[in-house]
C-alpha cells in the first residue's frame, strides 16, 4: 500500500531525512518513534506530498507521488501535529468541503460525513463553530477529515496531541479498526502509545532510520534507548 | 473542484467582518460621490450643453463618479485577497489543501473565482446606483458597461496582486503593505513624465493609463489585453510561488 525508498531530504542546510526506506502493507499499524527533532515529520510530510525529498521515492497503492502527485494524495489522509481545522466553519460543513475536496459528493458524501461524526465522537458538537471547540475536540475533527474519504493509507503526526486518557483510548480504538482494511503510520515520542497500538515500530534518529521491528514481544524502552544510543 | 474552492472562498470573505467593514465603507463613499457628482452636474449642464460636443449625465457620471471609485477598488481589492493564503500559513490549515488531491492552479483559480465573486457584488452596487436615475433621464447603456468592464478588470487585477503577496508571507500585514505599494508604483508611473524611449515605455505600465478609455465608452482591447494580463501573471506567480513550497517547506 505504501513504499518508500531510500527518502532524503535537507532542511534549512542541514540533513533532516536520510536514506529513509519504508514499507507498509494492509493491516500494518507502523509507530515512527523518535526524539524531538529526529526527522519524524519531515518524513510523514514527505510520504503525504507536502515536501518534495531531494531523493528517492513515494508509492501510494501503485501511484508516484512524483508522477501522479493527485491520485497518490487521494489514497492519503493526513493529520498534521496542529490539526488543520477552520475556526469560523462548523464541524459538519468542514468535513463536507474536506469530502467535497476529496472528489465525494452527493448520497455518499453525506452517508459518510455522518459515520465520521459517529466514529470520532462529534455527534453533540457536529453544529458548533470549530473555534469554539476544546483541543481534544479540534485534534478529533483533525482525524475525521483524515478519515472522511476512506484512504489507503493513514497518515498521523502525534494523533495523541491534547487528548484526555479517555479519548486516547478511544483513538487507538478507531486507527486499530481503521488498520483492519487500510495501513496507519503514526509518529509519537510515547513508548506507551506505541505499545498500545501499533504492530510495528520504527525509530529514527538523526534522520535515519535506526530500527524497524515488530512491535510484539518487544522491550520498546530497551529497543528505542538501544536504537539512539 | 474549482467550483468547491471558489465557494468555500466566498463563503470565508461573506463571514468575516472585515469584508462587511469594506463594503459599508465602500457602499458610503458610492453614495456620497453618486450625489456630490449628480447634484454638480445638474447645476452646470446648461454650460456642459453649449459644448462642442455636449456631455451627457451618463457620459459624465461615468468619468466623474465611476472613474474615481477605480482608485478606491484598485487599493481596496488587495485587502480581499490578502488573507487568501497568508491566513491558511498562519493557522496552519495550508496542510489540508497540500495533502489534497487538489492541484495548486484550481487552488489558486478557486480562491480567485470566490474573491472576485465578492468584488464583482461591490462593483455591480456601485453601478447599479447609475441606474436610479433612469427614470429621470436615459442611460447611455454601452458608456456603463464600458465603465463597468473597466471597475471590474482594475479591481481583479488589484486582487490578483494582493493574492500573490499573500502567497508569499503568513502576516496580513505584510502582504497588504506589499500589494499596495507596488500598485501606488504602477499607479505613479502613468504621471511620471519620462523622456525619451525606452524609459518612455515604462509609462505604458501604468494602470491609470490604461483606465480612462473604459470610462470615455472605449473598450480597447490594448487596455482589456493588459488588466487581463497582469491578473494571468499575478495568478501564476501564486501558483509558482505555492508550488515552491513543497520544494521549500513553509
Amino acid at each position: 500500500m505504501l513504499q518508500a525508498d531510500k527518502l532524503h531530504r535537507t532542511l534549512s542546510a542541514s540533513v533532516a531525512v536520510s536514506g529513509i526506506s519504508l514499507s507498509l502493507a494492509r493491516g500494518d499499524v507502523l509507530g515512527l518513534l523518535g526524539l524531538n527533532g529526529a526527522g519524524k515529520s519531515t518524513t510523514l510530510k514527505m510520504l503525504c506530498g507536502m515536501l518534495v525529498p531531494d531523493s528517492g521515492s513515494v508509492t501510494i497503492d501503485g501511484h508516484s507521488m512524483q508522477e501522479q502527485p493527485l491520485e497518490a494524495r487521494a489514497r492519503i489522509g493526513f493529520l498534521p501535529d496542529q490539526p488543520p481545522v477552520y475556526d469560523d466553519m462548523r464541524v459538519e460543513e468542514y468535513l463536507r468541503l474536506c469530502g467535497q475536496i476529496r472528489g465525494m459528493k452527493g448520497q455518499q458524501l453525506s452517508d459518510r460525513q455522518s459515520e465520521v461524526i459517529e466514529q470520532c465522537s462529534l455527534t453533540t458538537v457536529s453544529r458548533n463553530l470549530i473555534g469554539t471547540l476544546s483541543k481534544g475536540y479540534r485534534q478529533r475533527v483533525g482525524l475525521a477529515q483524515a478519515i472522511i474519504h476512506e484512504p489507503t493509507v493513514l497518515l498521523l503526526d502525534e494523533p495523541g496531541n491534547g487528548l484526555d486518557p479517555q479519548q486516547l483510548d478511544a483513538m487507538r480504538e478507531l486507527i486499530r479498526r481503521y488498520a483492519d482494511e487500510h495501513a496507519v503510520v503514526f509518529s509519537t515520542h510515547l513508548l506507551s502509545e506505541a505499545q498500545s497500538t501499533c504492530n510495528r515500530v520504527a525509530v529514527i534518529h538523526e534522520g535515519k532510520l535506526v530500527a524497524d521491528v515488530l512491535a510484539q514481544g518487544e522491550d520498546l524502552e530497551a529497543l528505542f534507548h538501544g536504537a539512539i544510543s | 473542484m474549482i467550483i468547491t474552492i471558489a465557494k468555500h472562498q466566498f463563503l470565508t470573505l461573506a463571514r468575516s467582518a472585515q469584508t462587511w467593514m469594506i463594503a459599508a465603507i465602500l457602499a458610503l463613499l458610492f453614495g456620497y460621490l453618486f450625489l456630490q457628482q449628480l447634484e454638480t452636474f445638474l447645476n452646470i449642464q446648461d454650460q456642459l450643453s453649449l459644448q462642442d460636443y455636449p456631455v451627457g449625465l451618463s457620459g459624465y457620471m461615468s468619468v466623474r463618479y465611476l472613474q474615481p471609485l477605480a482608485l478606491a477598488f484598485t487599493f481596496v481589492a488587495p485587502l480581499f485577497g490578502m488573507r487568501a493564503f497568508s491566513d491558511e500559513f498562519s493557522r496552519h490549515t495550508y496542510a489540508l489543501w497540500q495533502s489534497s488531491p487538489v492541484s495548486t492552479a484550481a487552488l489558486v483559480l478557486g480562491k480567485f473565482i470566490g474573491m472576485s465573486m465578492v468584488m464583482l457584488l461591490l462593483v455591480l452596487i456601485a453601478v447599479g446606483m447609475l441606474f436610479i436615475m433612469i427614470s429621470f433621464a436615459p442611460i447611455d447603456l454601452p458608456i456603463v458597461f464600458s465603465a463597468a468592464t473597466g471597475l471590474a478588470l482594475c479591481a481583479c487585477a488589484s486582487m490578483a496582486c494582493g493574492l500573490f503577496f499573500s502567497s508569499m508571507t503568513r502576516h496580513n500585514v505584510v502582504a497588504i503593505i506589499s500589494s499596495l505599494a507596488l500598485l501606488v508604483l504602477l499607479w505613479l508611473l502613468g504621471s511620471a513624465s519620462f523622456g525619451e524611449l525606452p524609459i518612455q515605455a515604462i509609462s505604458q505600465l501604468s494602470i491609470a493609463s490604461h483606465l480612462s478609455g473604459f470610462f470615455q465608452g472605449y473598450l480597447q482591447s490594448a487596455d482589456v489585453a493588459y488588466f487581463i494580463l497582469m491578473t494571468l501573471m499575478f495568478l501564476g506567480l501564486t501558483v509558482v510561488r505555492l508550488d515552491s513550497l513543497r520544494q521549500n517547506g513553509y
